[in-house]
């Protein structure tokens, strides 16, 4: 795989050079490994596509449920993708070397980060094909709460991949945890892009992307200790 | 073999079977039928304590997920999965009752209501909890994973309590619990619901308790077997006890 090189250069000293390290060697991985958007933007494309053929011809009912499909689909590809945080590390063995040299904060930044733009990737293929497909429209409040929503997805996604991190038992519970996680997100989401004042749902938004980002920085260390 | 006496002695299980009875008079013969719903509101003393005693012991989870987070003591992850067995039973026990009022009161069995669909989703994630606690056979590894999940799982239970309140709803609004503090509910019908919520918190402590030892007896990974005339006992101890 392209990135695995790059696990083995020195960390550089500072928050933000380990960050970027880290960052640049995930989204490596994630783009070149069969787990990463290899198999999950075909699975988007064929979501929107058969997701258009259930809900019907009638466009004003496929442009109402554009968005909400989206969301739905973006966090349905977020269990696959919650693989790609320890993926390296797990075919490579080296999970406990990275938790030894790199804080568990900064580990939880970089990782989340990886992820939240592998999410934001996704949701702007299926927003794409949903315009196109669907004759979905995104207004600007539409792009923020993806923006907004996915922190919070991406925070609680991370801890969950690296439960899994250390086991390959359970893979499984990973979508019954990792979908009601971004409930949140898919409700305020879907809402933000079509309600006439979306101010709320994005406040929802921040709020939940605070909870989330703090509950994922008390329990991650707890989770990289064994 | 002489059997283990129950945690707390012969106490809390009369005060819960008391409190059951009364419960049980109160909701069924003492409170009036509601002029509207009938019978079928009568389920609401049992559907409804289920569902407080169910967040009670979520917060359950979340407290000793915590405390074994701190202080590393098994005790707390013992606690944290008796709590969490019964809070997922009175959550699948309070949608069922649900489910059977909501037939002849509604006109349907279950419908996308944001309490309903909010409450599922708790069940589903407490299941999973339960589930994660399986993925490790260290019972400390076991207990460090599903104490995280606990933390984050218990992110729910506001939700699910206030989505009546955030979202327009066919369920009703807290009836109690109400964000202006007045119950507009029955004295008598109050009583009742009260009476149910006290018999089921004892009873939800006195089931805690009684799996916590059950937990502490398999997890001690002590097999006492029974001697010979006059011999000693013989004890196999089992790798990987608890603390």
């Amino acid at each position: 795989m392209s990135g695995r090189g790059a696990g083995r250069q020195a960390l550089p000293a500072g928050t933000l050079g380990t960050v970027a390290v880290l960052v640049r060697r995930d989204a490596r991985v994630a783009l070149g490994g069969v787990d990463g958007f290899a198999s999950v933007l075909p699975f988007v494309a064929a979501g929107v596509v058969l997701g258009g053929l259930v809900l019907g011809p009638d466009p004003a009912a496929l442009r109402t449920a554009a968005p909400g499909l989206v969301w739905l689909l973006v966090l349905t590809a977020a269990v696959p993708l919650a693989r790609v945080v320890a993926a390296a590390e797990r075919d490579e063995d080296s999970w406990d070397l990275l938790r030894g040299l790199v804080p568990p904060g900064v580990l939880l930044l970089a990782k989340a980060a990886v992820l939240w733009a592998a999410l934001a990737v996704t949701w702007g293929t299926g927003t794409v094909l949903a315009v196109l497909l669907l004759d979905g429209a995104v207004p600007v409040a539409g792009f923020a709460a993806a923006l907004l929503g996915l922190v919070g997805v991406a925070a609680s996604t991370t801890v969950f991949g690296a439960l899994l991190a250390a086991s390959a038992r359970g893979a499984g519970l990973l979508a019954a945890l990792v979908l009601p996680a971004g409930l949140p997100a898919l409700l305020a989401g879907t809402q933000a892009g079509t309600a006439a004042d979306p101010l709320p749902w994005l406040a929802l938004l921040v709020a939940y992307d605070l909870v989330a980002g703090a509950t994922a920085w008390a329990v991650f260390p707890f989770l990289l200790e064994e | 073999m002489p059997r283990t006496p129950a945690p707390g002695g012969a106490l809390l299980p009369a005060t819960a079977g008391v409190a059951s009875g009364i419960a049980l008079v109160l909701a069924l013969l003492v409170a009036p039928e509601d002029a509207v719903q009938g019978p079928a509101q009568r389920l609401m003393y049992v559907h409804v304590p289920a569902a407080w005693v169910a967040y009670l012991a979520f917060a359950t989870v979340l407290v000793c997920s915590v405390a074994y987070l701190v202080r590393r003591d098994l005790r707390f992850d013992r606690c944290a999965q008796a709590a969490a067995e019964l809070g997922v039973g009175l959550t699948a026990l309070a949608i069922g009752l649900g489910m059977l009022w909501g037939r002849p009161v509604w006109g349907v069995w279950w419908t996308w209501d944001a309490r309903l669909v909010t409450t599922t989703v708790l069940l589903l994630v407490y299941v999973a909890y339960l589930g994660v606690r399986r993925m490790a056979d260290d019972p400390h590894v076991a207990a460090r994973r599903s104490a995280a999940v606990g933390v984050v799982a218990f992110l729910n239970v506001p939700v699910v309590h206030f989505s009546v309140v955030w979202w327009r709803t066919l369920h009703q609004p807290p009836t109690v619990l109400g964000p202006d503090g007045s119950p507009p509910i029955d004295p008598v019908m109050a009583w009742a619901l009260a009476a149910g919520v006290v018999a089921f918190t004892l009873l939800a402590v006195l089931v805690v308790r009684r799996r916590v030892a059950g937990l502490r007896a398999a997890g001690s990974g002590t097999a006492a077997v029974l001697p010979a005339d006059g011999a000693a006992p013989v004890i196999t101890v089992v790798p990987g006890g608890g603390r």
